[in-house]
């Protein structure tokens, strides 16, 4: 038998047709949007020429506003301008917790949702539908300057994200209304907008330090195709880490006692350009407006090193440990690609550059690499390059698990696997007559539950009772290419297909996903009778076949009464053969067989009777 | 290359003899081709359908890729394809001399961790375990030639050993090497 059956999809797609296709560099900091003009991937800009959109939105009661004109918002209205929204994206209210001190907004939860909303004068925003207005504005820009509807975009997200953030921010595309085609791992942006898939084979690091997340990823190219061999790296650090380390050197030197919002935005914007500023110089001067004056500070480059050197240090454990994971040795990657606004400063380039013993790529805009990577492969997936034989291969970031007795993570598809996956895992029931089963779906590479991510929760329900560990549940495990995974269940002993499809998403309310889970135990309740019916048809076929040999045979043994009391039943059930009930057709069965027992146990004792007969007659011949 | 709606195992896939001894370069290279066919980029604005289908074919490609590349699983493959009972992970090997060994690789491997060069130590240990796989490998295909498949089950279990020593040791080189 093949492995696999299906027919090749086929796609129709008018030649000459250049269709319309962004990229999206969906930022902590700041966002992008990227096209191809003439071949040549450029970002586009706002009125003013710049191309950095600030990832900053402004909820006021009739009026959203995104990018500058939200950060000249930010200081006189911090409770109703969010910034970094990035770092809540597909986070519970858990894991939000550890961020409520550093951020100025109040976080508030919708009843038993698990989600966290902002709360601001103009209502309760996800980071979802946050993130979404910054999309919108980003396409609208990408519309103005094309002059027409985008055919779909290519949206990029850090290479370490999990399911959860993924699929947040699959969902704030479709919020935005945009056609997403595809999540793209920065990283490997990056490595595209280099144009490194026209040059030689090798490996490439790319090392990406954005304002709010760390990522390392080592590819291998080999004729236009870029595989992801390992990735790695930590979603909360990032740029906004070291202007915090700095913000606190400034606290400490200041002397400040009391620091409320303002002061501590004054401090951080201070700290980012002061961290700017020594890019450039050795030596810069800081002040800072306090209540009771101005402070005025001098920072040498030497001093902010030696503030900023444990977190590079920490980035290179990462590209350790992704080194590692590839099981590639660090002398032979053959290029190193440097992402990312804070891959300017100086310390971060000379350490990264000491630690893979070669220089570093930085020719184009770390800011603007990832866009202009994200736009290449917008164009090719759009289809108009119909001749590129660019193919980016990705790995899924994070270990995928089902919660085991006792607590325990079993990991169903191990980090770093090659995606599209699909794995499945048989479970069975631990006591007698049990008819359901929890699922708890998780990611991440520790042991415990409690230490691992928490996707999604489920039960499979309505399976027959059978004795412990007689059940067979087959758990299914899907990844797509954008790293987003479904999970399936089904008890296979039975053959009952109580199928349920999961998809974990932070966008969604419990009661939208409870909803989701009534449907599709219903239509596994169907399924169950569909089943139950089928079977009792083939028994019910299968009696009166057996019925009809044993009468030809030995009919002659049964009394006249009994003779049409087995027609009569008989009759009975052929007619009732394709109804729609299970249970009559089982109970005219169970009629059937009643009126044949006398008969039974007579042919039964007909064939005792012939076998020993038939030993006598050996007796005899042996005597 | 075979269409791979039509092959019969994941050696065919790749266009491979189903022999042990593989080239890993073309097998890398067969991957690519069918995924720079079947992948899911490459039907970005087919139907749902067919949608859904590539990302089957992809998942299978990936399985089979991987099942291939590692010379364990690779073994295991082999056996199943040729009709072996294998056992669950969790069977062991009643071959005393070899637990022998593989407490003797164990306890090798903390001394590394407790040695004054623990680097070179691992290192030294590392090529030791390299040259008993390569012996196991060895054994394995000798057996399985011959057709004496419970013999070679037993060889691939004890690869299946070697390596898992061996993932313990780059584990320990990692922690060594971390600062």
């Amino acid at each position: 038998m093949a492995l696999l059956q299906i027919s090749e999809p086929g796609e129709s797609s008018a030649p000459h047709q250049h269709k319309l296709a962004a990229g999206i560099d969906l930022g902590t900091t700041n966002s992008l949007v990227a096209t191809l003009r003439s071949g040549e991937a450029a970002c586009l800009t706002d009125e003013q020429g710049g191309s950095l959109l600030p990832s900053v939105v402004h909820l006021a009661k009739d009026n959203i506003v995104v990018g500058r004109d939200a950060v000249a918002l930010q200081d006189g209205d911090p409770m109703n301008t969010v910034a970094s929204v990035k770092r809540l994206m597909g986070r519970g209210s858990q894991d939000v917790k550890r961020l409520a001190d550093i951020l100025p907004y109040q976080l508030v939860e919708a009843e038993g949702s698990g989600v966290p909303r902002i709360r601001t004068t103009a209502g309760d925003f996800s980071a979802v539908e946050i993130s979404a207005e910054i999309l919108k504005m980003l396409a609208a820009r990408a519309r103005q300057a094309l002059g027409g509807e985008l055919e779909g975009v290519v949206i990029t997200v850090p290479a370490y994200f999990d399911d959860g953030q993924r699929q947040a921010t699959r969902d704030a595309a479709k919020l935005a209304g945009l056609n997403l085609f595809r999540l793209l791992n920065e990283p490997t942006a990056a490595a595209v907008a280099y144009g490194l898939d026209r040059g030689a084979e090798g490996l490439i690091a790319v090392y990406d330090l954005g304002g709010g997340t760390f990522d390392i990823s080592l590819l291998r190219l080999n004729r236009g195709v870029f595989e992801v061999l390992a990735t790695g790296g930590d979603s909360s650090l990032g740029g906004d880490d070291l202007d915090h380390a700095l913000g606190e050197w400034i606290i400490a030197q200041a002397g400040f006692e009391q620091v409320d919002t303002a002061l501590a935005r004054r401090i951080l914007l201070a700290a980012r350009a002061a961290k700017e500023r020594l890019t450039d110089d050795v030596l810069t001067t800081i002040e800072i407006e306090h209540a009771q004056g101005t402070w005025r500070g001098e920072l040498d480059r030497e001093t902010f090193d030696e503030l900023i050197r444990p977190l590079v240090r920490k980035t290179l454990s990462a590209c350790r440990r992704a080194l590692r994971d590839a099981g590639v040795d660090k002398v032979d990657i053959g290029e190193i690609v440097m992402v990312g606004g804070s891959t300017r400063v100086p310390l971060v380039q000379s350490m990264v550059s000491e630690f893979f013993e070669r220089p570093v790529m930085c020719d184009l805009d770390p800011d603007q690499v990832v866009a202009l990577g994200a736009a290449i492969q917008a164009d090719v997936l759009a289809g108009n390059k119909p001749d590129s034989d660019m193919l980016l291969l990705d790995v899924l970031p994070l270990s995928l698990g089902i919660e085991t007795m006792g607590g325990l993570a079993e990991k169903i598809i191990e980090r770093n696997t090659a995606i599209p996956v699909t794995r499945a895992q048989d479970f069975t029931t631990f006591k007698d007559g049990q008819t359901a089963m929890a699922i708890h779906v998780l990611q991440g590479e520790r042991e415990l539950v409690s230490d691992c991510r928490s996707l999604a929760r489920f039960e499979l329900r309505g399976f027959p009772p059978m004795v412990a560990g007689a059940a067979r549940i087959r758990v299914t495990y899907q990844v797509d290419a954008d790293g987003l995974l479904s999970v399936s269940a089904e008890e296979v002993n039975s053959g009952v297909a109580a199928d349920i499809v999961v998809k974990p998403s932070y966008g969604l309310t419990d009661d939208e996903i409870a909803t989701m889970l009534q449907a599709s135990m219903e239509h596994a309740r169907e399924d169950l009778q569909q089943r139950m019916l089928r079977e009792q048809q083939v028994e019910g076929r299968r009696v009166i076949e057996a019925l009809d040999a044993a009468m030809a045979e030995d009919g002659h043994i049964l009394s006249e009464r009994e003779r049409q009391r087995i027609i009569d039943c008989r009759a009975a059930l052929e007619t009732v053969l394709d109804d729609t009930s299970a249970e009559r057709i089982k109970a005219l069965i169970e009629d059937l067989e009643e009126a044949s027992k006398p008969y039974v146990a007579r042919r039964m004792d007909d064939s005792v009777r012939r076998v020993l007969g038939g030993r006598q007659i050996d007796e005899v011949d042996i005597r | 290359m075979q269409s791979p709606a039509a092959a019969q195992n994941y050696f065919e896939l790749f266009d491979l003899s189903p022999d042990f001894e593989i080239d890993v370069s073309r097998l890398q290279a067969a991957q690519q081709r069918l995924q720079a066919v079947h992948h899911p980029d490459r039907h970005v604005r087919a139907d749902a359908a067919a949608r859904r289908a590539s990302v089957q074919m992809a998942a299978l490609i990936n399985q089979a890729f991987e099942t291939l590349r590692d010379p364990v699983k690779r073994s295991r493959y082999l056996l199943e394809i040729n009709g072996a009972e294998l056992p669950d992970d969790s069977a062991t090997t009643n071959d005393a001399e070899f637990l022998m060994e593989q407490l003797e690789f164990r306890e090798a491997l903390e001394d590394c961790r407790d040695s004054e060069a623990p680097l070179q130590c691992c290192e030294k240990l590392d090529s030791q375990l390299r040259h008993r796989a390569g012996e196991l490998a060895g054994a394995f295909v000798g057996e399985l030639d011959a057709g004496q498949l419970d013999a070679a089950v037993d060889y691939s279990r004890k690869m299946q050993f070697i390596q898992r020593i061996q993932h313990q040791l780059s584990e320990l080189q990692f922690d060594l090497e971390d600062f």
